[in-house]
Parts: structure tokens; sequence; C-alpha cells
């Protein structure tokens, strides 16, 4: 009985020895990077980024091996209350959250703040992914069906963009986007979609907030308001061209250091360690991201489970969509939206949540010969 | 949701029971067709995603390398280039033909405060004032307690003023750094060398009219003159003028076979350290702006044309017996021999009479075109902003033909003179005066421009002789430096005023020239109104005033610049020099 639940389900210990070590190494590596550039950042010294983002790597660290520790059945069934708590939070931001820098996004702990919708994009891979596994094929191709998962994703976008707080809306949508795809939605459904926003594109722009126009016509034109919305944009890109093929050199960068580089600590990171280790340390970065997507992708495939499959994917897409659209944007590929670089940038939920994550692709890759019935139940037909 | 949600549970619960009855692990596992497509489609598109992740990074990081290695030819690069690293170089120095430094760039501080930043203005002001002793303490605590966020205090410390201040460590009390032009030697060559403004930019002298080149070359820029004669020309100027309460003085000593200006001064002269403090007669050039009738001086010139032209022989002479009146005009002579004089006592004795009919056989014509070979009807061209333009007659007249001769109704500047002068000695050749130092390395491959000829070598070597004879038995013979074979000329010229001349108000001059067997420098001195004393017995000519300066300059300036004494009565030598003056004249004058 014993030897038969450790191929399945196994127990605490055992589960602790087949977590996937290399990923995790993997992660504290590339956070390892990112401690070194809020070295740099603070002009040399650990506080007060450095110090304190490694407190948080640890509380993360714990959060994902307990997380990937606790069976994949139990997050199916506990899927929805992670969602339904979530979109409570989210809720509760919009009702009495604390306002920094113009946005009502974050909670107010005293000890910490910290931001709902991060917590969101794993709550709604997670209910996703519940939903999607309950159905078979032919269900997920009627249109009454579909309803569900869209409001699951439809709730959490319209509380966001109230906060407002375009960029996590764009990513949760995208993720959520990414989900039905995944579940196997029809192709053609995604085309009058797109279609669709194409054409209510130019109808919603006079609801945009003047700072999002402002957004959007600066990366059509960066060099439209230099001084203004394009600053960030152009001080990067000089900051990306300054650092060469191998970088200034650390704590050596000008454009950081001489704080023409807004943002150095978050969102601008990226452009920061390409300024001091060149276009090698920048790949080097990507590099290593990739092996974590790949790593991903391989757990989910491996997946048994249709749920472990769609959380496992659904994670690496929430983690590649802050990679990429983070890099894309100082490098002026999409336009400037705030999201931090994983496990580099200085912030602590966005750090926390996607451990969080990490540590259910552990789970599942635990539990990754586990088969489920519709409801979760274990299954071996 | 809510439902399927409950259903779940509630279907869950149940097989939970008979859980171990399914998990059997070596029961072939069988799936129906409908998983299989789910699955399949599962799978098909989640390597579609992965690959659509990879692709992105891809794209991300194509264009990373992109900005990194490519668009510097877009961006403008020199936009962050460190341009810190250039080392800005201060205005070049000028130094004299030894290298002596003339004019140079120091960095220096200027003390300013923020009295908003002050916290006790009196306890500042007196630290201060304890530091700088020239600043006055109430000044400085008036300043300090003002509501501005400016107030200079101090400019141009020196580094050691700056660190005491620095020890100080008042709170509000800066220090801005500038470049100041300092000339070491003070007024010395104030006139030559000019002066800048306060952003360094050349305003007068070689600093104006190099400026260009002071600002972009590192290298100095060395001038022909000598800061030792230069010195030694400007105290026995100095002394001749306070001597003789002249208004005014200049010299120049003149490189009389490559026209290399050695020394020229003007006084009264000024500190181009302090140049706002200046006046304006101060700042005037005399040496090459200032244009007078040089009088006598100039019968140097007329005589040589009268030779050179053939008109006289050094045999002829005139009757210098009564002045000459042409019109209202009288001309007449101030050394009154009142008999027939030839060419050299003409000379010797500086008779108007005699000159004024030398210059009148040769014509009007003749004469400007000699003049202007000469280059005396055109500015002088060296290498200063401050060049007057000679006066000259228009139109010019006999009357005007015939007192050129003797030095008036043309006025030029002292520098034309002593280049023409120059050219008179040297053999016939004239150079232009330069102030600009060729280095002697450079002068094998690039000799100096050979001057154009002006008049015969024969003109030449009777010009020395008339001169010396001036020095050694006419009326310079307070030039004569023993040794050194000075020759010359003297002038007196009376100075124009509104109506005809002023007898009391002179300009004494004279121009030498030394060794006079090949005559190697020009010496001009002038003063301008100066007084007679009892020492010269009351007069205030060219011979008693400006000749004891040349001859004083002579001496010391000769042991500077390699000439060496010589036997004035050697065979050799009064072979070259001497003139017989022939008693046989007074035959002639009877026809």
């Amino acid at each position: 009985m014993a030897s038969r639940l450790n191929s399945r389900n196994p127990h605490f210990l055992p589960r602790l020895w087949r977590l996937n070590w290399t990923l995790v190494i993997l992660l504290l590596l590339i956070s390892s990077i990112g401690f070194a550039m809020l070295y740099s950042a603070a002009g040399g010294n650990w506080e007060p980024w450095a110090s304190r983002q490694s407190m948080r790597l640890g509380v993360g660290v714990v959060l994902m091996i307990v997380v990937a520790l606790i069976g994949v059945r139990i997050w199916m069934r506990a899927a929805y209350f992670v969602y339904a708590g979530a979109l409570a939070l989210l809720v509760a931001v919009e009702a009495f959250g604390a306002v920094r820098m113009g946005a009502q996004r974050w909670i107010d702990l005293k000890v910490i703040l910290f931001q709902p919708s991060e917590v969101m994009k794993i709550a709604l891979v997670l209910a996703l992914a519940r939903y999607f596994h309950s159905l078979n094929i032919e269900d997920i191709s009627r249109p009454q069906y579909l309803l569900v998962p869209l409001l699951l994703v439809g709730a959490p976008v319209a509380l966001v963009i109230r906060q407002p707080d375009l960029g996590t809306a764009l990513l949760l949508l995208i993720g959520g986007g990414a989900m039905f795809f995944l579940a196997g939605i029809r192709l053609w459904k995604f085309l009058v979609l797109f279609v669709g926003i194409l054409v209510a594109a130019p109808t919603a722009w006079p609801f945009l907030r003047p700072y999002q126009q402002d957004r959007v016509l600066t990366f059509l034109s960066p060099e439209r308001d230099p001084l203004g919305a394009g600053y960030n944009l152009l001080q990067s890109k000089i900051a990306l061209g300054s650092g060469g093929m191998l970088g200034r050199g650390f704590l050596q960068g000008t454009q950081s250091h001489l704080s023409f580089l807004p943002e150095k600590h978050t969102d601008f990171i990226f452009t920061m360690l390409a300024e001091e280790f060149g276009l090698f340390g920048g790949l080097g970065l990507m590099g290593l991201y990739v092996l974590v997507l790949l790593y991903g992708v391989a757990i989910s495939i491996r997946s048994q489970s249709q749920f472990g499959r769609l959380v496992g994917m659904g994670v690496t897409v929430a983690f590649f969509l802050y990679v990429f659209i983070n890099i894309a944007m100082v490098m002026g590929v999409v336009p400037v939206v705030g999201v931090p670089l994983p496990l580099i940038s200085y912030g602590g939920t966005a750090m926390v949540t996607l451990l969080g994550g990490f540590g259910l692709l552990m789970s599942i890759h635990v539990d990754r010969d586990v088969r489920m019935g519709r409801y979760g139940e274990p299954r071996d037909d | 949701m809510l439902g399927r949600l409950r259903r779940g549970r509630r279907t869950i619960r149940p097989r939970r029971h008979i859980k171990p009855a399914f998990a059997q692990p070596c029961t072939p596992i069988r799936r129906d067709e409908r998983n299989d497509v789910a699955l399949e489609t599962g799978r098909t598109r989640l390597l579609i995603s992965g690959t659509v992740l990879i692709l992105g990074f891809a794209v991300v990081g194509v264009r990373l390398v992109n900005i990194a290695l490519f668009q510097d030819a877009l961006e403008p690069r020199a936009a962050h280039a460190p341009h810190a690293s250039e080392l800005r170089m201060g205005r070049a120095d000028i130094v004299d033909r030894n290298g002596e430094i003339l004019a140079t760039t120091l960095q220096t501080a200027s003390l300013f405060a923020n009295p908003r930043k002050i916290l006790d203005a009196d306890e500042a002001a007196h630290l201060l004032v304890s530091t700088l002793p020239g600043l006055r303490e109430a000044e400085i605590a008036a300043k300090l307690k003002s509501n501005r966020g400016f107030v200079w205090l101090k400019r141009n410390l020196s580094p050691r003023q700056q660190w005491d201040i620095i020890k100080l460590g008042i709170p509000g009390v800066e220090f801005q750094s500038a470049e100041t032009r300092v000339y070491p030697h003070g007024p010395l060559a104030a006139h030559v060398l000019g002066y800048v403004d306060i952003d360094n930019k050349g305003l007068a002298g070689v600093e104006k009219s190099f400026d260009t080149a002071l600002r972009s070359n590192a290298a100095p820029i060395a001038l022909t003159m000598d800061v030792r004669l230069q010195h030694l020309l400007r105290i026995e100027l100095m002394a001749a003028m306070s001597t003789h309460r002249a208004i005014g003085a200049t010299g120049i000593i003149l490189d009389a076979r490559h026209g290399d200006v050695m020394a020229m001064t003007s006084l009264p002269d000024f500190d181009p350290n302090a140049q706002g403090r200046a006046s304006d007669n101060q700042r005037f050039n005399r040496a090459t702006l200032g244009v007078y009738e040089l009088g006598s001086t100039f019968k140097i010139f007329t005589t040589a044309m009268a030779l050179d032209y053939g008109v006289v022989s050094m045999e002829d002479g005139y009757d210098a017996t009564k002045p000459i009146r042409v019109s209202r005009f009288t001309i007449r002579d101030y050394h009154a021999k009142k008999r027939w004089l030839s060419v050299p006592e003409i000379f010797m004795y500086s008779s108007n009479i005699g000159s004024a009919k030398m210059a009148r056989d040769v014509g009007g014509d003749a004469q400007r075109e000699f003049l202007s070979q000469l280059g005396l009807l055109s500015p002088a061209p060296i290498e200063l902003p401050e060049v007057g333009t000679p006066l000259t007659p228009k139109p010019w007249r006999p009357i005007n033909t015939m007192t050129i001769g003797y030095g008036h109704g043309l006025a030029v500047s002292p520098l034309q003179l002593a280049v023409g002068v120059s050219s008179v000695v040297n053999g016939g050749i004239l150079n232009r005066p330069t102030l600009i130092h060729r280095q002697p390395e450079s002068e094998a491959s690039n000799p100096p421009p050979r001057g154009d000829r002006v008049m015969s070598e024969e003109t030449s070597q009777d010009l020395r002789r008339l001169m010396r004879l001036v020095v050694a038995k006419g009326t310079g013979g307070k030039a004569a430096a023993p040794g050194y074979l000075v020759g010359g000329k003297t002038g007196t010229a009376e100075k124009a005023r509104r109506q005809g001349y002023n007898r009391r108000s002179l300009i004494s001059s004279f121009v030498g020239a030394f060794p006079m067997t090949d005559p190697r420098y020009v010496v001009l001195v002038v003063l301008d109104e100066p007084q007679g004393t009892t020492k010269t017995h009351g007069f205030a000519t060219g011979g008693w005033v400006a000749a004891p300066v040349v001859s004083r300059i002579v001496e010391h300036a000769a042991p500077l610049l390699g000439v060496g004494p010589t036997d004035e009565q050697a065979p050799a030598v009064l072979r070259q020099l001497d003139i017989e003056l022939k008693p046989e004249g007074r035959r002639l004058a009877s026809y």
C-alpha cells in the first residue's frame, strides 16, 4: 500500500525528495541575479532593496515548497476557493485599498502591502483549469459552457481596470485567453474575438485615461515627448546601447547610477542589468528564463491530468508574460505597462505569488502520473 | 458554477472511500476515444503555446541584440559619450624669443557666497577677513546679510588662500574655478601683448590679433621680443620721461636685417593684469597707432632719395644762407649756418633749407614713389590690431614736398620710421616688420622672406657714413656709445596745433643704428613734449633729450645682442665711414 501510494500520491517526506530541485536551484539563481541588481541599484548597498527582497524570497520559497508538498488533487478541490478568496480581496481593494502612486491597488496590512491583483493571476489559472478539466471535449465547443469561464476572467479584469491597472488587466486577459486556447476552444472563436477587439479598439480609445493614451502614443513614437512620457523609454534605450557587448561592469552603469533611468529597481531593472553586464548579461538572464519556461512546458506535457496540464501551462504562461512584457517594454517592443521582471524586480507580491505558482508547478510534477476524473476523483479507467 | 462545484464535491466524496480499489499499479490504462481526442488536442495546443513562448523570447532577444549592438549608428552615441575625459586646455602662452613667459593662463578660484546658507554673517565675515586681509569686514558682513542667493566676495584667489578658506569650513561659502590670464612681467610689454577681457577674449595687441590661435592651440606663440631689451628700453625711456617731464615716450629696437621687433614700448603704459583700471592714454600705443610728424629724422629719407635718384651727390650742396619763402611759409634752419652747405653738412647740421631744396629738386612724384616704397605712406604691416594710418597731404603740392623733405606735413608712426631707417642702413632692403619669432630650426628650411630692394647699396653706404657723421661730429653727439659706432639722426618737430605749430611742445626723437660698419640694430627713441633741464641748458631737442637715451640703450644692449665693441679709429673703419668735409663748397656758393 505504501509503495503504491508513493507512485501516485506520495506522503510528505518522499514528496520532498521528489520535488524538482533543479528548478528550485534555477529560480534561486535568477533571484540571486536580482539581489545583485538591487544591490547595484542602491549604489552598492544592501539597503533598502536587496535586504528586504531577500526576506521576501525566503517567504516565497517556503510558500513554494509548502504548495508543492500539497497534492495536486487537493489543489484541484481548493481551486474555486482560492479564486473566490482572491476575488474577495480585489473587492476589498476596491472598497478600502491603499492608494499608492495614484492607483488603488494595494491592501495595507500595516506590516506588508500587497497587491491582490497579483494573487489573482494564479487564482484565475487554478479556477479556469478546474473548470476546463471538468468539461469533456464536446462540451468545450458548446457556447453555453463558455459563459462561466468568461465570467471567471471578466470579473477580476473589470475590478483591476477600475484600480486602475491596465497592465495587470491585460495580463489576466491574455493569461485567461491562453487557458481557453489550451483547453481546446475552437480557433475560429479566437479569430472572431480578435477581429472584435480590432473593431472595438477605436471606440474604446476615448475611455482610456489620458496617461494610458499617452503611453500608447508614446509607444508608437517615443521621440514625441523625450522629456515627458517618452523619457523612460529613451533613457532605457540609451542604457541598453551604452552597455554594448560586455557592459560597463557591475556597479558601473552610468544611466542608472546617475539616475537617468527611472524605476531602475523595479520595472526597468533589466535595462540596468543590460547596461552593466551588456548584451551577454541580458541574453544570459533570458537564457535562464527560457530554461524555467522549458521546465514549465515539459512538466505540463508530462502531466497525465488535464488539470495539471492546464495549471502548469497557465503558470508558465503567466511567468512568460511577465518576462516577455517587461523586457519587450524596456526595449520599446510593447508599450510601457507596469509589469515587474519576475524574481528580479523589487516587489513582494509578484515574487511570492510567482513562487507560489512554481510551487503548483512542482506539485504537478510530483503528481504527474495522478489521473483525475471530472471532479478530481482518482481515475484509473 | 456553484452548482457544478456542489455536484463535484458530492461526487468526489463517495469515490474517496473506494479509492484504493482503483489504484492498481499494474492495471493497463485504457482510454476512451473522446479522452484521446481531448488529450491529443491538449498536447498539440500545449506544444504550440510552448513554441509561441519561445518565439516571444526569440523576438525580444533579437531586439536586445539589435539595440545593444546596432542601434548605436542611429542613436547619437556622442550624447552619452564621456566628454569629461577631454582635458580642457587654457589659452596658450605667449613667450619671448628666448622662451621667457610673457603671458600665461592660471587656474584660479573665485570666492562667492550664498547668503541664504550663511548661518552667522558676522562671524563668517570676521573669519573671512582674518584670512583675506584685503577685504573690509563691514562690507563683507553687509554682503552676507543681504537677501540674495549669490554675492561675489573676492575673485582670483591663490591656491593658498583657497585652502585657508576651505579650512575655515564656513557653510554657504563656495568657489568658482576660472581661468585667469596672467602677465608675469606686468606692464613690461603691455602694448605688444595687449590684454583680454574677463572671459579671456583678446581685446588688444597680440592677444587680439592671434586670439583664435591662442584659444585653439596649446603651443605657445613666440614673439621676436627680448624681455631683456624690452626692460632696458622701458627703464631708459621712463627715466628720460621723468627727467624731461615728457607726457609720453616711445621706443623701438628693430633688427635691421630681418625686421624683427626686438623691443617696443609706449609710455605711459599699464598693467595688463589690471587692464580695467588703465586710462585711454595709457592704452594708446604710441609706437604703432600714434602718427607723428617726426621732423628731421625724415632727412635720412630725403637725402637717401636724392642720392639714389642721382639728383645730388655727396659732393654737391645747397645755399642755406637765407630762409626760403614759399607763399606764406618760411623755411628756416634751427642750427643756421647762413652759408653754402654740402650734402653731408646739410645732414649733419640738420638744415631744413638744404633738405627742402633737395626734396624740391627730386620732385613730388618721385618723392611719393620713394616714400611709398619705404612703406611710409601706408599703415605698418605689423601683427597688431593697433596700427595707425599715416597722414599724407592731399593734394601733394610742391610746398608739401619741401616740408616733407625735413619731416613736416607727413605724419607716420614711429614703427614706420624705424622700419624705413632699417632699410636705409641695411644695404637698401626693406623688410616687413614682424613680432612673430621664427624658430631657429625652421629657419634653415624656411628662410625669412627677403625684402624688396628700395635703394642701391651705394646709397645705403653713403647714408651710413652720413648718420655716423651726425653722431661723430654733428647734432647727435650725445648718442655716441664708445666702441659701438652708433650712427643716427636727431629729430625735433613742433607739434601741430589748431593753427600752425607750437614752438613749446616738441616731439623730440633720435633714430640710431649700430654698428655703422654693418648696422644690425636700429634704435628709435621718441619723447613727447619733453622739457629742457639745466643739464641740457634748457634745450629739449632730439639731440639733447633723445640721443643720450639711445647712447645708454646701445651701451647696455650691444653686449646682450652679441655686438662686440670695435676700435672706432681703426683705419678700416675710418676708411669706410669717414667723410672729408671739403671747404670748396664756399666757392660753389659764389656762383
